[in-house]
């Protein structure tokens, strides 16, 4: 039985539903993160809480591992736990920063034009990141390029030029909690759209856009 | 036939299909803006006769160049864009410091555009987890268990690893297991740590 | 298993381009015959049969997709576009008869890009050529991806060249799959290798200093 090395959580972190959230709770929460936005097409809302909280679990299984005796077995098995957890981390990272980079006027056009009180899509340094990416490609191109172009044309739109994330992609999913009358487009003329209720434990392919509020409701979790 | 120049250049892109560099052509991107400004000067003189002499019949080719104008600025645009991605590329692959063949291959604002890059990159990193920092550049790929090689030296019996698969323990047999399910075995002197 | 970190601007969907995708622009650079339906001044010099310094109205000649699509106007007579013949009604029925028979590489490369392409010009045969696109792609399709989950480590170029572009992105990415599984059977998956991309620039950097 791998036995954590973690204690409980900090007083920081802790989920808004429950009072205190378990190590085993927050990993898990982790690698949901992480899967969904490893498999949608677009660019979820940012979970810094999660990530704060996994880096403070981290350093805290850090030294704790250092009181551990070297040779004891236990040490490779929660080495091998903190390797895992980083890793996961770092993925679910790097997948968002690819998307920002990949998507990046329209990620910004999304983040300007929101309303007050609705949750951000980036966190803070996510958002300085996408800043200065902006700021430097447009700087680039404009330099090399648009202005030692005619008058009518220095001007690109990178709205219009890069494209936006393809919300039509087909992902898998399973059901988390169970969902009645999902209403699903028809695929080709003759086809008529159609309701499908999706039983808790199912999987399914479908496409992105039609299931995509269900995946920030926590109702599925693709994978 | 207009905007030969920019196609070699995406063609040139192409033939990288998997995402090198080639050199930054510095000849043809002026060769296509010369184009472009002699396009803009001829449609322009057309464009003045069009209007004081009523030539509505020079439309059509002002069009044309028009279509040629836009064609070229595509053509440049996605060119320079796609490199900014290759170089992007080698920051994840390779790391914050080029080799010199690499940049060789980039123009000045190229290695300007990968400087700020790599600053923001590390900015970014620096400020996870409230100031504590994680290198999200590491760790790539997903850990290796801690397998070792063992050599049984008794008869044990059946034993049964993690995921349920059930190894049976013959004198002699050899097999690949998770270090920690053998570290006691080894200490009974049942398993004995092969190193090769 | 790599880690893909060159991820460049895909082709536009159905009849879209998009403005940075070098696939569409390559595509779009495939050449139409077509037909002036008025004069272009001063522009002779593009078409090179003959020796007059303006376009003449009704002029056969051939155009790229890009300049044909730029110049095209439903309402306005400026240019009509003829259909390549691999998208008439002759070839439309071989197509359709058996698809796996064609080689497409030699008939587009851009077979199903181009073919969407030219629905922009209003054919009346347009609902056709859709058709006929679909269907072929679609009886071509099970084999296609039949073949690159079967092909592990075989030569595959016999296959690979009767394939479009198209076909040969999702050929690609089948094999793509297909090798990351068995890689992960065989427990390699998380051997940590140098990146290909890293590889290439040494092969090439060996390749300089060969010169």
């Amino acid at each position: 039985e791998n036995e954590s090395m973690s204690d409980s959580l900090s007083d920081d972190c802790v989920s808004q539903e429950e009072d205190v959230m378990t190590p085993a709770e927050l990993i898990s929460k982790l690698e949901e993160a992480w899967l969904n936005e490893k498999f949608s097409p677009e660019l979820l809302e940012n979970r810094s809480e999660v990530v704060e909280c996994v880096m403070e679990q981290l350093t805290h299984m850090e030294s704790n591992l250092q009181r551990v005796k070297k040779g004891d077995a236990k040490a490779s098995v929660h080495r091998m736990e903190i390797d895992r957890i980083r890793f996961v981390l770092s993925s679910y990272l790097r997948s968002r920063l690819q998307k920002i980079e990949k998507f990046f006027p329209h990620v910004l056009e999304k983040e300007k034009s929101r309303a007050e009180g609705q949750p951000s899509l980036l966190s803070p340094e996510e958002f300085a990141f996408a800043k200065e990416y902006y700021a430097n490609t447009e700087t680039y191109l404009k330099a090399v390029a648009l202005k030692r172009m005619p008058p009518n044309l220095q001007a690109v739109d990178l709205l219009k030029a890069v494209p936006e994330p393809c919300l039509d992609s087909f992902v898998f999913l399973q059901v988390k909690e169970r969902q009645e009358n999902i209403f699903v487009e028809p695929e080709t003329d003759d086809q008529r759209e159609y309701v499908v209720d999706l039983e808790e434990g199912s999987q399914h392919l479908m496409r992105y856009r039609t299931i995509a509020p269900l995946v920030y409701s926590g109702a599925v979790q693709l994978i | 036939m207009f905007c030969e120049k920019a196609i070699e250049l995406i063609r040139e892109l192409q033939r990288n299909s998997e995402g090198q560099l080639p050199a930054f052509n510095e000849d043809g991107l002026r060769q296509i803006l010369q184009e472009m400004e002699a396009l803009y000067e001829q449609n322009q003189a057309d464009v003045n006769k069009a209007k004081s002499a009523a030539r509505s019949d020079l439309i059509p080719s002002i069009k044309l160049r028009h279509c040629c104008l836009l064609r070229n600025q595509r053509c440049i645009m996605a060119y320079l864009y796609d490199r900014l991605l290759r170089i992007r590329a080698l920051r994840w692959e390779y790391g914050s410091v080029l080799p010199a063949n690499v940049r060789f291959h980039m123009s000045a604002e190229e290695v300007q555009w990968f400087s700020q890059y790599k600053k923001s990159l590390a900015s970014f990193m620096r400020s996870l987890g409230g100031g504590a920092g994680l290198d999200i550049t590491q760790d790539m790929k997903p850990p290796k268990s801690l397998y070792i090689q063992v050599r049984c030296l008794k008869d044990h019996g059946e034993f049964e690893i993690d995921d349920g698969t059930v190894i049976l323990l013959k004198k002699n047999s050899q097999h690949f297991l998770p270090r920690w399910k053998c570290e006691q075995l080894i200490r009974q002197g049942v398993l004995e740590h092969v190193v090769s | 298993m790599d880690t893909q970190s060159y991820c460049p601007v895909p082709p536009g969907v159905g009849m879209e381009e998009n403005f940075l995708s070098l696939d569409d622009i390559l595509l779009s650079h495939e050449r139409l015959p077509v037909r002036t339906e008025c004069v272009f001044p001063r522009l002779g010099f593009l078409e090179k049969s003959s020796d007059t310094q303006d376009i003449p109205e009704a002029t056969k000649m051939e155009l790229p997709l890009w300049l044909s699509k730029g110049l095209y106007e439903r309402k306005r007579k400026v240019l009509s576009v003829e259909l390549p013949k691999v998208y008439r009604e002759g070839w439309r029925t071989v197509f359709t008869a058996d698809p796996n028979v064609v080689d497409l590489h030699k008939m587009g490369p851009y077979y199903y890009g181009l073919g969407s392409q030219m629905l922009h010009f209003d054919s009346p045969e347009n609902p056709d050529i859709a058709q006929a696109l679909l269907q072929t792609f679609i009886g071509r399709f099970r084999r296609t991806m039949d073949s690159s989950q079967n092909a592990y480590n075989e030569d595959t170029s016999a296959l690979v060249e009767r394939l479009d572009s198209l076909e040969k992105v999702l050929f690609r990415s089948g094999q793509n799959g297909l090798n990351s599984f068995q890689s992960w059977e065989k427990g390699q998956a998380s051997q940590l290798t140098a990146s290909s991309l890293v590889l290439n620039y040494r092969k090439r950097k060996l390749a300089d200093v060969q010169t």
